[in-house]
């Protein structure tokens, strides 16, 4: 039974509200400093009225627009074959035998608990040491090794849920594996595919650390924005800053309207 | 004749545990069999390795004397009817009952056709558009049984189909189940542990208990001659006196017990004279009568008042340990009874059965 405590109630309301706050003021800043600019007039500091010329100044650029591309690119074949690595190694662990999968389980977890340093950098090394040329190649497999983790976390989860059962019914009636997958757990699992691909696009999009490692002379959007943090502040940085943001958010809303719709189809 | 299914000597460990031992089963065509045990005596194990999804450790599986060992599950004319029903949530009615059609490739309007069939004879007709989420468990009970029968298996194979179903809709099933396996002639392979459902649905029942095979027969035997102690206290209710056979006449066995000599009829062939046996009565077939020197005198302990029926609970001085029960209908002669009161106890030979004493 839930108590009332009015006293309690309003404070942890607070906390929270404080807690938001101290989380999302910086992002608001950002956006908004990308539309009103900061001006010194002779030491004074103000406000420059609304204004896209940041956003202007960013479609002219076209390194950028080129790192978005990179970015762009990335993300999906990295999403993709991380969905189809992910879906491999649940169906792997829940048909082998116990120590084996929790191996495995292991295996693919490692990486994303490691420091994102030593990932890249541990990449870098084998890279260099196999003689591979970095390059597009060898961001989109950094960055699989890094999503892999998270997406195979959603596809097990479901697939777990779906049981063995169904499975079994779809052989009882004279399918294949093959039409089984097809016509029975595919569709079963089609949210969670589409979440975790969802969730593997925006890591992917946002990756940075492993990313300086393994990016040779290749530039994605979160280096550039790195690059251009170094060579000195200019309003186009708040303008990308914002607009990772929005495709970020975007991403999350979607994957949050999906677990509810999930959450309400299975009530 | 040679049966349709045949479980040879079959047993199952699941790791070091061993779940079945030496399970002998035949199924004839067109039979309703019910494999009939309490939790965890390994009913679904059976069924598992009828249908494929369970590998055994011993003996042989034979579908019309061709050994199914190497018949993936896929490709073994069986159905089954899961405990959970199983029934894919994504598509609606029509394209679960359909289901074994469409993987089989048959032509699209043979399948709307066969499933309009199959879900009229189902009692489902309209609800081939609904979705598994928006049925009743009734309704979802018919639609795994439709999609079970669509693709004519020579066996349907059914795990507790009823027991999530409440009374009054379980009643209804079952009556709905064995006019259905009569009108499709097909042979039904059913698993309850409630021995009720057993008895008024099957053919044959086999008992199950502990991975072994107890009992098996038609319900009527079963129920009048249980041959263990575990059967005559599994069907139904059963006074249990224990003594030593003396000897054999026909079937009529003569049991020398503590309180004298008691008479017990024995199916097939009776123990060695001089074995531990039980003689097994219902309450229900035990007779009362005026205290007669000579017979079998019990004290009445307690009467208890059921509605319709009235439960006398009466103690033998040589059976201090023993109560024996007593159902009758309630009615005149059974109000005047009062405790203390000393009565003759009798039954007839051909109501008492001979059980083998077990360790
Ligand atoms: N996959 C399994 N692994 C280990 N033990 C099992 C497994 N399945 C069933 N058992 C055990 O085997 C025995 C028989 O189980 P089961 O066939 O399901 O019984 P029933 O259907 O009669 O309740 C039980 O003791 C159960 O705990
Ligand atoms: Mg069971």
């Amino acid at each position: 039974m839930k108590q009332k405590a009015p006293l309690l109630d309003t404070l942890l309301g607070l906390v929270a509200v404080a807690g938001l706050i101290a989380l999302y003021a910086p992002l608001v800043a950002v956006a908004a400093l990308s539309f009103f600019q900061i001006t010194r007039v002779r030491g004074v500091m103000g406000f420059a009225p609304f204004s896209l010329e940041p956003y202007a100044a960013l479609i002219a650029n076209g390194e950028i627009l080129a790192a978005l591309a990179t970015s762009l690119i990335v993300a999906m074949v990295a999403s993709l074959a991380s969905l189809v690595l992910a879906l491999m190694f649940a169906f792997y662990f829940v048909s082998a035998r116990r120590r084996f999968g929790l191996m495995m389980q292991m295996m693919v977890f490692l990486p994303f608990l490691l420091p994102p340093i030593i990932t890249g950098l541990s990449l870098l090394i084998a890279f260099r040491e196999i003689d591979f040329a970095r390059g597009l190649a060898t961001i989109i497999v950094g960055h699989i090794v890094f999503i892999v983790p998270v997406v195979y976390r959603t596809v097990l989860v479901r697939l777990q849920l779906l049981g063995g059962s169904l499975t079994e019914a779809s052989l009882d009636l004279g399918a294949s594996r093959v039409q089984t997958l097809v016509h029975v757990i595919l569709p079963q699992m089609r949210p969670a595919l589409i979440s975790g691909a969802l969730l593997a696009f925006a890591i992917s999009f946002d990756e940075t650390l492993i990313t300086l490692f393994v990016a040779g002379s290749e530039t994605t959007l979160p280096i550039r924005l790195w690059a251009m943090m170094r060579v000195g502040f200019v309003p186009e940085i708040n303008a990308l800053a914002t607009l990772i943001l929005l495709v970020t958010a975007l991403i999350t809303l979607a994957i949050g309207l999906l677990q509810r719709g999930q959450a309400e189809r299975a009530s | 004749m040679q049966p349709l299914l045949h479980l040879e000597n079959i047993s199952k460990r699941y790791g070091s545990v061993r779940v079945l031992d030496g399970i002998d089963i035949t199924v004839a065509d067109n039979e309703f069999l019910t494999i009939l045990g309490p939790s965890g005596s390994g009913k679904t194990t059976i069924l598992r390795i009828i249908g494929g999804f369970e590998g055994i450790d011993g003996g042989r599986l034979m579908f019309e004397g061709r050994d199914l060992a190497s018949v993936p599950i896929n490709r073994r004319p069986f159905n089954t009817v899961f405990q959970d029903y199983a029934l894919f949530h994504h598509m609606n009615v029509a394209e679960n009952v359909g289901y074994g059609l469409k993987v089989r490739g048959r032509p699209r309007a043979e399948i709307a056709a066969k499933v309009a069939d199959v879900l009229e004879t189902v009692g489902l007709g309209a609800l081939g558009a609904r979705y598994p989420a928006q049925l009743s468990g009734g309704q979802r009970q018919r639609v795994a049984l439709a999609r079970a029968i669509i693709c004519e298996p020579r066996l349907i194979l059914l795990d507790e189909p009823l027991s999530a179903l409440d009374v009054e809709l379980r009643a209804q099933m079952q009556r709905f189940l064995k006019s259905l396996q009569r009108r499709l002639g097909i042979a039904f392979v059913f698993i309850t542990h409630d021995q009720e459902e057993a008895i008024a649905l099957s053919d044959r029942i086999i008992v199950v208990h502990r991975g072994r095979i107890e009992q098996e027969g038609a319900p009527e035997q079963l129920y009048r001659r249980p041959r263990t102690p575990f059967i005559a206290a599994f069907l139904g209710e059963n006074n249990l006196i224990a003594g030593t056979l003396a000897g054999v006449q026909g079937a009529v066995c003569r049991v020398e017990t503590a309180a004298g000599p008691l008479h017990a009829t024995v199916d097939g062939p009776a123990p060695l004279p001089g074995s531990a046996v039980l003689v097994a009565v219902r309450p229900e077939h035990i007779t009362l009568a005026a205290a007669a020197p000579g017979a079998l005198v019990a004290e009445v302990v307690e009467i208890r008042f059921l509605g319709a029926n009235i439960l006398i609970e009466l103690r033998h001085p040589a059976l201090p340990d023993t109560l024996i029960k007593v159902r009758r209908l309630a009615d005149g002669s059974t109000a005047r009874l009062s405790p203390g009161q000393r009565l003759t106890v009798g039954w007839a030979a051909d109501d008492a059965a001979l059980l083998v004493a077990k360790g």
